[in-house]
């Protein structure tokens, strides 16, 4: 599900639309999402507001499988800047960590993984040091290990 | 030994809930399932959309805090949660809110 080459850091982004295009990008570079994906992702914190910034620096930026998912991806990216997105707790983001779900079941496995990793702060803390995209690869993977 | 006793006769319902009702909520819904197993509370926890909030009959609802007002009138409890990875505020604000109903107290 997360592959290296879905992972970037020292991202600039002039702002939150603009980081979800960057990680909505990657997702469609590696096969994961139709190009109206990622606009459905900006829709959706539109409508729904901010919600998808679920801890303090983290967006979860996502959408419904209907509106252009193509398999089961994680991309992560980490910004060289952090970006509001109007959420009043846990603003500014400077990681975006976006998936795309072909149904509930396939992705639930998935996801249930990345809250395990998340719900550890050390994870988080690695995550943001880490300096090249392999080393955060290697952190979820380890992470992965330790949960199974 | 959890220092509160739970009072129902029956698990408790709970609904996590987010806008799209896949990605977000699900996470929160793992986090919470971990919450109430350290407090030891028997629980149902399950996750959903906004739109679906009101016909789950759940007994508590968590959201991210610029959802509560819309779902005040979907369960008894309504409680906004900032971060759906920290199983410290879910446990804080579940044990300040079930206190408050009578269905939890300090053993």
């Amino acid at each position: 599900m997360l592959k290296p080459e879905a992972i970037k850091i020292d991202l600039e982004a002039l702002d939150w639309k603009d980081a979800v295009r960057k990680i909505g990008d990657i997702l469609v570079e590696i096969g994961a999402a139709e190009p109206r994906y990622i606009e459905a992702m900006i829709k959706t914190v539109q409508e729904m507001g901010p919600y998808i910034v679920i801890t303090k620096g983290i967006a979860l930026p996502h959408a419904r499988p209907a509106e252009g998912a193509k398999k089961n991806a994680l991309a992560i990216i980490k910004l060289k800047k952090p970006v509001e997105f109007g959420n009043p707790d846990n603003d500014p983001v400077d990681i975006l960590i976006a998936f795309t779900a072909i149904d509930n079941k396939s992705h639930t496995k998935a996801l249930s993984q990345l809250a395990k990793i998340l719900m550890v702060q050390e994870n988080i803390d690695k995550i943001r040091s880490a300096s090249s995209p392999t080393e955060i690869y290697d952190i979820i993977k380890k992470a992965l290990e330790s949960i199974n | 030994m959890s220092k509160y006793r739970y009072k129902l006769d029956r698990p408790l319902k709970i609904l996590t809930i987010c806008g799209v009702g896949m990605g977000s909520s699900l996470i929160l819904r793992m986090t919470t399932e971990t919450a109430v197993k350290e407090l030891d509370i028997p629980a149902k926890v399950e996750h959903g959309v906004l739109t679906e909030a009101k016909a789950a009959g759940a007994d508590v609802i968590l959201a991210q805090p610029l959802h509560v007002e819309e779902l005040k009138d979907a369960a008894p409890i309504v409680i906004g949660i900032k971060s759906f990875v920290n199983k410290e505020e879910i446990k804080e604000k579940l044990i300040e809110a079930l206190k408050n109903a009578g269905w939890l107290e300090e053993a």
